[in-house]
C-alpha cells in the first residue's frame, strides 16, 4: 500500500524501525572526500530521514552493510576457534534501483555458487531493503541499458516529495506502523528513469578471445591499479583472508575477510612468489569481461548493474562503460587476425 | 618636479630609474582576485600608464611608465579594486594606505590543486585584514600542502597546510597503497603492521599523501585545520636562509595573533638607523636571541593541544 | 559453533610425516568422510593463514597432504610433529573420477608436486590393476634429490609401467634414472587405440602445456586429456574470487578439467 507522511511521520517510523533494525541509508560525510574541504556519501547508521542524502549517488555502495569491507570471521586461540558474534539487529537499507539489482548478484555468488556462505547470510536474512526512486540519471549512469534501472522486488519504497515523503509498502509487518504515522494513504509508484546519457553496447559474439585484443594495452600505462574501481562496485565480491595475532599475546588473534581487488597488486599472487596478470591492461581486461561476459556465461545475466560509480571514482578518468563500447570493434579487430 | 617620495612609496608607488616617471603597485592578497579587475588594471596601464603591466614576485601587477602627476587620477581608478579586493584603506579614494607589510601570498590552494590541504586565499584574506595598512617590513606567504609550491620558507612568516589523516581500521583493505605514496612522495612515516598501518606521528609531516591514495577513505581527513607555522626565511644580501619551523599542527586564530605580536616585538627592538625603516625581523632577532622574540610572539596565545613548538631555533643560510 | 560455517576448521591429527626432500613432506592427517583423488583441503593454520593443499593419499580415516615449503602459513606447517594436531577446512574441488579411467589405456604425466593431486589414482589403479587397461606414469623431476614418493614408486612398479626421469642428474650418479623432460618419452609410448587412450597431465604450467601437445601430436583426443589447475584457490568455496578463471571457478568446477575446457583457459 502506498502512503504519504511528513517528516515528523516518517521519523517516527525510522525510531519505530530501530528497535529492531539497524538503519542504512547513504549520508553526506562532511569533508570525508580525498580532498580537503570536499564531501563523500557513504552508507552510515542513520537515525533520521534528513541525514538521507537523497539528490547525489553515493561514491561507495551500500555491499559494505551485506559484506563489510573488513569482517571478522572467528576468533582463535593455538587449538581453539571461535566465532565472531553477528549483528543483533536487522539492517534496513535504503538504496537504488542499480543496487537492489546487484544484490541479486551478492546472492549469486554468496548463497548460492557453492556453499552458502555463512557470515553473508545471517546478516542478508534479517535485511529489508528500501528503494529510493530515481527521477533522473546521474553522470555516468547507464541502468537502462542495463535493465536494472527498475524493480519491482523491494520491501517499501521512498521518495521526497515537494512537502514531504512518499512511500509503497510491500511488507505486510509495516502496514500498521504505516498507517498510524502517514498523512494519507495513496497508490505511490517509485521513480525510475527510462533514459540516460551514457548508452553501453555489449556487443553479441564476444569470446575470450577478445583477451588478445589491442584495445587493452592502452589500460596499462592508463591505469594506475588502486582498484577504486572495484571497491566502489555493489557487484564486487572478491576478498582475501587475513590472519592476525593481537600483539600482546601472539597465541590469540583472529581471522577475517576483507574486500580485494582484481585490480590491485597481489591479488593473484600465489605461494612460491608467482602472480598471473601484471599488466594492468589484463587485470582490465579480467574485470571488464567478469562484468558482462563470463559471470553471464556462468548465471544468465549480467553482473554490471550500470551504476557508473567505477566511471565516478577513477582518478585516470577510464570510463567502464567507454570500454565496453570498444568491444564491437575489437571483435573485429582480433576475429581479422584470424 | 617636487615630489615627496617617503609619501608616495607609503602610496604604493614606486621611484623610478626614470625621471618624473612612477609605477603603482597593486596588491592581490592571497593571489586570487575576480577577472574584471584585469580590465580595470588594463585600463589604468592604457591611460595612464605606457599600456604594459607586470606580474610581480608577490602576486601584484605593477603599472609602469606613469607620470607623477598622474598619482591621484590612478588612485582614482584603483579604488574599485582596493574595494573589490576588501584592502583596509585609511581614506578612500586615495590609493593604499602602505607598502612596508608586503602583499601575502598564497600558492593557488585547495580552491583548484588536489593536494592542498585548505583555501589559501581565504586565510591569506583574514590575515591582510588583520595586518593591513602596516609600515613594517613583513613578508608572509601561504601554501597549501609541504609540497611548498609557493616557496613559504623564504618568508618571515610560512604557513603550511597540513592534514592530520585519520584512520578508519575497518576500511582498510591493507592494499599498501597508502604505505608506497608515503615512501615515494613523503617521509615514510607509515607502516604496515598485522595487515594494518601504523602513522609514526612524529615523522608525519601532514602532507595528505595517505588520504589520496586511499581507495576505500579508510583514510580521511581530520576536520580541523591545523598548520606548520615557519618563521623568518628571506632573501638579501648578508644571509639569505630557509625559515625553520617555529610550530607544528597550530590553528589559524594562534597563527594570527603570534603575527599580531611580532609587530609589536618588532616596533620595540627595530633598529631606529634602519635605511628605510625596513630591517628583516630574522636580524632583530638574531639580535635580541630567540628567546625574546619567542616570549613576545606567543604572548597571550592560546595554542592548540595539537600544537608542538620548536624550541631553541637555529637557522642556517649563507652568510656573506 | 554453527555447523553451517564452512570457514570454521576442524583439527586433524598429524599421525606420520613422511620427508621426501628437504622442503617437501606429506604429512598423514585424521580425516573421516568421504575424499577423492584430486581435490584439496585448506590447511588452515591460525595466525599463519591458509594453504590449499591437495590431497595426495587416501586411506580408512587417513588423508595424506604432501606439503612443499614456499610461504608462510607451509614454513608453519613444517614446524609441526607427530602427534600435533593442525586445523583444516574441506575437502573441496571437483577431484578426479578414477571411473572415467577404467577399462581405459591411460597414461599420466606430472611433474614434481604435480603427482600429488594425481597420486590417489595412481594408488587406486596400481592397487586394482585390472580396473585398467593399462597404465603408465611418466613422472618427473628436477633431479634425483626432488623425487618425492620413493616407496610408492617401488610398489607401482609391480603394477604399472613407470618411466621416472629426471632433468639433470646433478652430480647425482648413484641411482638408475632416466634423464630427460617428460616430453622426451611420449612419442614412444605405445596403444591399442589411441582415440581411446585417456590421459591426466599435472604439473607446472609450461611442463603442461608441452606434455598436453606432446600427447595431442601422437593421436591422442582432447577430450581425452584431463588437467590439473592448481591455481590461486583461496575460500575454497566459490566467494573469494581469486582463481576465477573466465567462466569458471577453479575451486568449484575443478582444478580438475578436461582439456577441452581446461585449453581455453587464460588468466
Amino acid at each position: 500500500m502506498g502512503f504519504s507522511f511528513s517528516k515528523e511521520g516518517i521519523n517516527n517510523v525510522f525510531k519505530e524501525w530501530s528497535k529492531d533494525y539497524i538503519i542504512y541509508a547513504p549520508k553526506r560525510i562532511i569533508g570525508g572526500g580525498a580532498f580537503s574541504d570536499t564531501d563523500s556519501i557513504r552508507y552510515e547508521k542513520i537515525d533520521t530521514v534528513d541525514e538521507i542524502e537523497f539528490n547525489v549517488k553515493s561514491t561507495f555502495s551500500f555491499k559494505e552493510i551485506l559484506l563489510p569491507i573488513s569482517q571478522t570471521l572467528f576468533f582463535f586461540t593455538e587449538d581453539e576457534v571461535k566465532e565472531a558474534d553477528g549483528p543483533k539487529k536487522g539492517a534496513i537499507i535504503f538504496l537504488r534501483s542499480c543496487d537492489l539489482h546487484a544484490v541479486k548478484r551478492l546472492d549469486e555468488i554468496y548463497l548460492r555458487n557453492g556453499f552458502e556462505d555463512y557470515y553473508y547470510k545471517r546478516i542478508r536474512e534479517k535485511g529489508k531493503f528500501i528503494l529510493i526512486g530515481c527521477k533522473s540519471a546521474f553522470e555516468n549512469c547507464f541502468c537502462v541499458d542495463m535493465n536494472t534501472n527498475k524493480i519491482d522486488a523491494y520491501d517499501a519504497s521512498l521518495e521526497p516529495t515537494e512537502n514531504g515523503y512518499v512511500m509503497d509498502n510491500k511488507c505486510q509487518d509495516w502496514e500498521e506502523l504505516l498507517l498510524n504515522n502517514s498523512l494519507s494513504q495513496d497508490e505511490v509508484n517509485p521513480s525510475y528513469v527510462t533514459e540516460t546519457k551514457i548508452h553501453v553496447n555489449i556487443p553479441e559474439g564476444l569470446s575470450i578471445d577478445i583477451a588478445k585484443s589491442k584495445m587493452w594495452d592502452e589500460y596499462d600505462s592508463r591505469c594506475i591499479n588502486c582498484g577504486r574501481c572495484n571497491f566502489v562496485c555493489p557487484t564486487c565480491t572478491c576478498f582475501t583472508m587475513q590472519d592476525i595475532f593481537y600483539t600482546d599475546n601472539g597465541k590469540v588473534g583472529e581471522r577475517r575477510r576483507v574486500h580485494a581487488s582484481c585490480m590491485v597488486d597481489g591479488y593473484t599472487d600465489v605461494a612460491g612468489g608467482s602472480s598471473y596478470r601484471k599488466n594492468n591492461g589484463q587485470r582490465m581486461r579480467f574485470k571488464v569481461l567478469h562484468k558482462i561476459y563470463d559471470y553471464k556465461k556462468r548465471f544468465g545475466y549480467h553482473m554490471c548493474v550500470g551504476c557508473g560509480r567505477c566511471d565516478d571514482i577513477c582518478p585516470e578518468y577510464i570510463s567502464f562503460s567507454n570500454c565496453i563500447n570498444k568491444l564491437e570493434d575489437a571483435i573485429k579487430e582480433v576475429n581479422g587476425n584470424e | 618636479m617636487d615630489v615627496n617620495t617617503k609619501v608616495l612609496k607609503k602610496n604604493a608607488f614606486r621611484v623610478t630609474k626614470q625621471r618624473g616617471i612612477t609605477a603603482s603597485r597593486i596588491r592581490v592578497p592571497g593571489g586570487h582576485l575576480e577577472a574584471k579587475y584585469l580590465s580595470m588594471i588594463q585600463k589604468i596601464a592604457d591611460t595612464y600608464g605606457n599600456g604594459t603591466v607586470h606580474i610581480t614576485s608577490r602576486q601584484g601587477f605593477e603599472i609602469p611608465g606613469i607620470k607623477y602627476e598622474d598619482m591621484p587620477k590612478v588612485n582614482e581608478l584603483l579604488q574599485p579594486i582596493i574595494e573589490g579586493l576588501d584592502i583596509n584603506q585609511e581614506v578612500p579614494g586615495q590609493g593604499y594606505s602602505a607598502a612596508g607589510t608586503r602583499n601575502v601570498v598564497a600558492c593557488i590552494g585547495n580552491k583548484v590543486c588536489p593536494y592542498a590541504c585548505y583555501d589559501t586565499t581565504k586565510f591569506a584574506k583574514r590575515i591582510e585584514k588583520a595586518i593591513f595598512p602596516n609600515d613594517l617590513h613583513f613578508k608572509i606567504a601561504l601554501t597549501g600542502c609541504p609540497n611548498d609550491c609557493a616557496k613559504v620558507r623564504m618568508h618571515d612568516f610560512g604557513i603550511m597546510g597540513m592534514t592530520e589523516p585519520r584512520y578508519d581500521r575497518d576500511r582498510c583493505v591493507s592494499c599498501g597503497a597508502c604505505v608506497k605514496k608515503c615512501k615515494k612522495k613523503s617521509v615514510a612515516a607509515l607502516k604496515a603492521v598485522n595487515y594494518r598501518v601504523q602513522r609514526n606521528e612524529e615523522k608525519c609531516i601532514g602532507c595528505g599523501e595517505c588520504v589520496l591514495a586511499c581507495p576505500t577513505a579508510a583514510w580521511t581527513r581530520k576536520q580541523e585545520k591545523l598548520y606548520r607555522l615557519t618563521i623568518f626565511g628571506r632573501t638579501g644580501k648578508k644571509n639569505p636562509r630557509m625559515g625553520e619551523d617555529f610550530i607544528k599542527w597550530v590553528d589559524e586564530d594562534s597563527i594570527i595573533k603570534i603575527i599580531l605580536n611580532t609587530y609589536d616585538y618588532v616596533k620595540k627592538y627595530i633598529d631606529p638607523e634602519a635605511p628605510g625603516g625596513k630591517e628583516h625581523i630574522g636580524y632583530i632577532v638574531d639580535r635580541t636571541g630567540f628567546e625574546e622574540f619567542k616570549k613576545w610572539a606567543l604572548k597571550d596565545v592560546n595554542l592548540p593541544s595539537t600544537a608542538e613548538i620548536c624550541t631553541p631555533i637555529y637557522w642556517k643560510g649563507i652568510k656573506y | 559453533m554453527n555447523s553451517n560455517n564452512e570457514y570454521i576448521p576442524f583439527m586433524s591429527e598429524i599421525k606420520e610425516i613422511i620427508k621426501h626432500t628437504e622442503i617437501e613432506y606429506t604429512f598423514r592427517m585424521t580425516y573421516d568422510g568421504e575424499v577423492k583423488p584430486g581435490q584439496f583441503f585448506e590447511v588452515s593454520i591460525p595466525k599463519f593463514g591458509e594453504a590449499p593443499i591437495s590431497v595426495s593419499g587416501i586411506q580408512e580415516g587417513l588423508i595424506d597432504l604432501t606439503i612443499r615449503k614456499v610461504g608462510k602459513v607451509t614454513n608453519e606447517i613444517f614446524e609441526h610433529y607427530v602427534g600435533d594436531k593442525i586445523f583444516l577446512r574441506g575437502p573441496y574441488g571437483n577431484g578426479f573420477d578414477v571411473d572415467i579411467y577404467k577399462n581405459k589405456e591411460l597414461v599420466v604425466i606430472a611433474g614434481g608436486t604435480g603427482v600429488s593431486p594425481v597420486k590417489g589414482v595412481i594408488d587406486y589403479f596400481s592397487n586394482n590393476s585390472k580396473e585398467v587397461k593399462n597404465m603408465t606414469l611418466i613422472a618427473g623431476f628436477k633431479t634425483p634429490k626432488d623425487i618425492l614418493f620413493r616407496e610408492d614408486f617401488k610398489k607401482w612398479e609391480e603394477n604399472i609401467n613407470i618411466i621416472l626421469t629426471v632433468d639433470s642428474l646433478d652430480g647425482d650418479e648413484e641411482g638408475t634414472y632416466s634423464v630427460g623432460l617428460v616430453t622426451k618419452y611420449i612419442p614412444d609410448l605405445k596403444f591399442e587405440n589411441i582415440k581411446e587412450a585417456v590421459a591426466i597431465v599435472v604439473g607446472p604450467p609450461a611442463m603442461m602445456k608441452f606434455a598436453t601437445q606432446g600427447l595431442l601430436d601422437i593421436g591422442f583426443l582432447e577430450e581425452n586429456i584431463w588437467v590439473s589447475h592448481e591455481r590461486k584457490m583461496c575460500c575454497g568455496i566459490g566467494k573469494c574470487g581469486h582463481c576465477k578463471i573466465d567462466d569458471v571457478y577453479v575451486c568449484l568446477d575443478g582444478p580438475v578439467f578436461n582439456y577441452v575446457k581446461g585449453k581455453t583457459f587464460i588468466d
